[in-house]
């Protein structure tokens, strides 16, 4: 059945649906991705700037690393979706 | 501009009797970096030891205690004292004199009474809580005391129990946890305590009160009502003393605390039995002026000498020295860390390009107005060097805000009314369609071009650095070949690259034919690059060869200038569809009282939904090019670590000479 209603417009957008499911599961899974990766350097850096403040700048840099996986998914998705 | 502040390091010598003069004098110059004498067992170092503070230190750090301990009992932090007029030092140390003493009895005496109501109060409190579990009994509590022949005991139980024992018992379940109380003839008290141990009884004291339990409860409650507003009063005589002397007590503290600093200097000191050496840093612009000083007021008894000092390896004080348009970036630059003396102080960079890439990513009319209000807003309340100089930033950033939004016509996600200047921004939200939807590749391509650009500066200023800090030689030679090969390999991918794909925004060599194996000159060019390249950072230290693929990553790390953009801008258009598309104009067609129901929530989800991405287009723009300086540029020659130019004195805000 569903072979007969299948038609060009319909296989169109189930097409563009993919495409959007494709999009958000790159942000989404990207972001999960940042998200496991900086809990455990955010815990560490919060620990070590409470004990040296002066160290602020170092583990703000050091926590704000692996933000670069969750833009690539959002590269990855808008370039999916435009 | 690109260098930090210079810097001499002075030698100033002179014998004990001109100690005092001379600390006065560095002090009130406020420009000499001590660099603190450590007692050192190496030839040539013997005899000389850190010096003793000066006499008058214990007695003025006992009176600077005596300051800080009525300015904590008046519970003011001096530092949101604004000064009014500046007192003078003679007038103040007389003052000081005078009047201290009787404050000093005044404030304790009211302390003092503050803390025996406390007391009281607390007392009461106990009271009270003794008190609370026999309130279901009716009977005058002396009744439950003072028995030859008997025991009471009382206390919470979880159940009702019969004792073994001839007892007169009394069980109430109206308290928590129960309360019974057994009166048993003393001799079979151990029976009886064994037994209601068992049953899990924890025994309180019977409170030594006369009357009911109630009755004691109220006559206590009012009692606390009686203390807490005498309390209140004292509370308020407090607040008058302190209203009255809290300009006084400031300013002595500032003058007490330059005179503790003054009187301690000698400890950082190096002496013998006859003299002193005091070694230092000095701007080198101030040097003549405090040699000068120094001598008039020693007249001439004073040895000052300026050493030369390795501006590499000494740790030299940082001092900033930009033009007024980066000095507030000077505070992100504290965030992370401030430039070594020898190399390249890089704020002025951090100053044009960070206010650009938050233009990029948060470029709204809207939104760049709501930041430049608070910028300007929040002058009142946000105080202090580092919180000022962070607020010019947010000004200069919401600045750029403003202008790149009039280019991607963008006003709190509405459209301006004339078309995106080169960039479009517009999704098809609510099935609105501006033009042809976002240029994601064109934005995507111009943020590589920042990358490419950003990290290739980075590096030049690497190679910079390395032929100022190190010796002409062999490490000189491989750090600049190193650096130099970074470049080639990030160029020669992207000849390699423009030879094969046609790139929007991008040189394109695709049209050069074919020399070798359907390769042309710029692929071959680009190969050779790419393998020069990775030989020259081989050759500096082989372990980099893994960081190789950082030349992709940290590139297209910059795409978030885009990407992050473009998500602000979603936001801001859904929020806009939510509250208008949705809600405020299907409402308007057919005004009811829903309707206005409907129109006032529209205007809520408007608000929150702004200001929500206002909030997250700071903490994005901001953050995201922040890090991009952090991460991506600082890494590539940034050293970091220097010192923090202190110098010996204080900026005085009370007091004058």
């Amino acid at each position: 059945m569903a072979v007969e209603t299948m038609t060009v417009e319909v296989a169109e957008a189930s097409a563009r649906g993919l495409v959007a499911i494709g999009a958000g599961l790159a942000v989404g899974m990207a972001g999960l991705a940042t998200a496991i990766a900086q809990y455990g350097i955010g815990t560490a850096a919060v620990g070590a700037t409470a004990e040296n403040k002066d160290i602020f700048g170092l583990v703000l840099v050091l926590t704000v690393i692996p933000e670069t996986i969750v833009i690539f998914g959002l590269v990855v998705a808008l370039l999916l979706l435009f | 501009m690109f260098n930090t502040r210079p810097m001499s390091k002075l030698l100033v010598v002179a014998s004990k009797d001109q100690l005092d003069g001379i600390v006065r004098e560095l002090y009130r110059h406020h420009v000499f970096h001590i660099e603190d004498f450590v007692e050192t067992e190496e030839e040539g170092y013997e005899g000389v030891k850190i010096g003793m503070p000066l006499p008058q230190a214990s007695a003025v750090s006992t009176e600077l205690l005596r300051i800080r301990a009525i300015v904590s009992a008046f519970g003011g932090a001096p530092s949101d004292v604004v000064p009014e007029r500046k007192e003078s030092v003679s007038a103040l140390s007389a003052r000081i004199d005078a009047e201290l003493p009787q404050i000093e009895a005044e404030v304790s005496e009211l302390i003092d009474r503050r803390n025996h109501l406390e007391s009281a109060i607390r007392e009461c409190e106990t009271k009270i809580s003794e008190l609370e579990p026999f309130v279901p009994v009716q009977v005058d509590l002396s009744l439950l005391r003072g028995y030859e022949q008997f025991s009471v005991l009382a206390g919470h139980i979880p159940a009702k129990v019969e004792l073994p024992v001839p007892a007169e018992t009394y069980f109430s379940g109206d308290v928590s946890g129960n309360l019974l109380i057994a009166i048993v003839p003393n001799e079979r008290l151990n029976e009886a305590e064994q037994f209601l141990f068992e049953a899990g009884f924890q025994s309180v004291p019977v409170p030594g009160e006369e009357g009911l339990a109630k009755d004691r409860i109220a006559w206590y409650t009012q009692e606390i009502s009686r203390l807490r507003a005498e309390m209140e009063k004292i509370d308020e005589l407090v607040t008058a003393r302190k209203d009255r002397h809290q300009a006084f007590l400031v300013a002595c503290d500032e003058l007490l605390t330059a005179e503790a600093e003054r009187a301690e200097a000698p400890l950082r000191f190096a002496t013998t039995d006859t003299t002193f050496v005091a070694e230092g840093w000095v701007p080198s612009e101030n040097v003549e002026a405090l040699t000068a000083a120094l001598r008039s007021v020693t007249n001439g008894r004073v040895f000052i000498a300026e050493q030369d000092f390795d501006p590499v390896n000494d740790n030299v004080p940082i001092e900033f020295d930009n033009p007024d348009f980066s000095k507030p970036t000077e505070m992100l630059m504290d965030v992370y860390s401030r430039p070594q003396y020898a190399e390249l102080d890089p704020t002025l960079f951090l100053a044009i390009v960070f206010p650009v890439f938050f233009g990029f990513i948060l470029g709204d009319v809207g939104y760049g107005l709501v930041l430049l209000a608070l910028s300007f807003g929040l002058r009142r309340i946000i105080t202090g060097d580092a919180g000022a100089k962070l607020l010019k930033v947010i000004r200069n950033a919401s600045v750029s805000s403003i202008i790149f939004g009039l280019l991607f016509s963008e006003f709190l996600g509405f459209a301006l009314p004339w078309e995106p200047i080169g960039i479009n921004r517009h999704l098809s939200i609510g099935g609105e369609v501006h033009g042809h939807g976002p240029d994601v590749v064109l934005m995507l391509v111009l943020s590589a071009w920042a990358g490419i650009l950003h990290i290739t500066l980075g590096r030049l200023i690497h190679i910079r650095n390395a032929r100022r800090m190190y010796k002409p030689g062999k490490h000189q030679n491989k750090v600049v070949f190193g650096q130099a090969g970074w470049i080639l390999v990030m160029w020669g991918i992207l000849f390699a690259l423009w030879s094969m794909f046609e790139l929007p925004l991008m040189p394109s060599f695709t049209g050069l034919s074919p020399i070798i194996a359907g390769m042309n000159i710029a692929t071959l060019l680009g190969a050779v690059m790419l393998i020069v390249g990775i030989v020259a950072i081989g050759q500096e230290n082989s372990l980099e060869l893994l960081e190789l693929p950082t030349v992709m990553s940290h590139t297209l790390s910059y795409a978030r200038l885009a990407a992050v953009g473009i998500s602000s801008v979603a936001i801001a258009m859904v929020v806009n569809y939510i509250a208008i598309g949705m809600m405020i104009e299907p409402a308007m067609q057919d005004l009811s009282l829903m309707g206005v129901i409907f129109i006032i929530a529209g205007l809520i989800v408007f608000l929150l939904g702004h200001t929500l991405n206002t909030a997250l287009g700071l903490l994005g723009g901001g953050l995201h090019s922040i890090r991009l300086h952090y991460v991506e540029f600082f890494t590539k020659f940034y050293l970091g670590r220097g010192k923090k130019y202190d110098p010996f004195g204080m900026i005085r805000k009370f007091t004058e000479d």
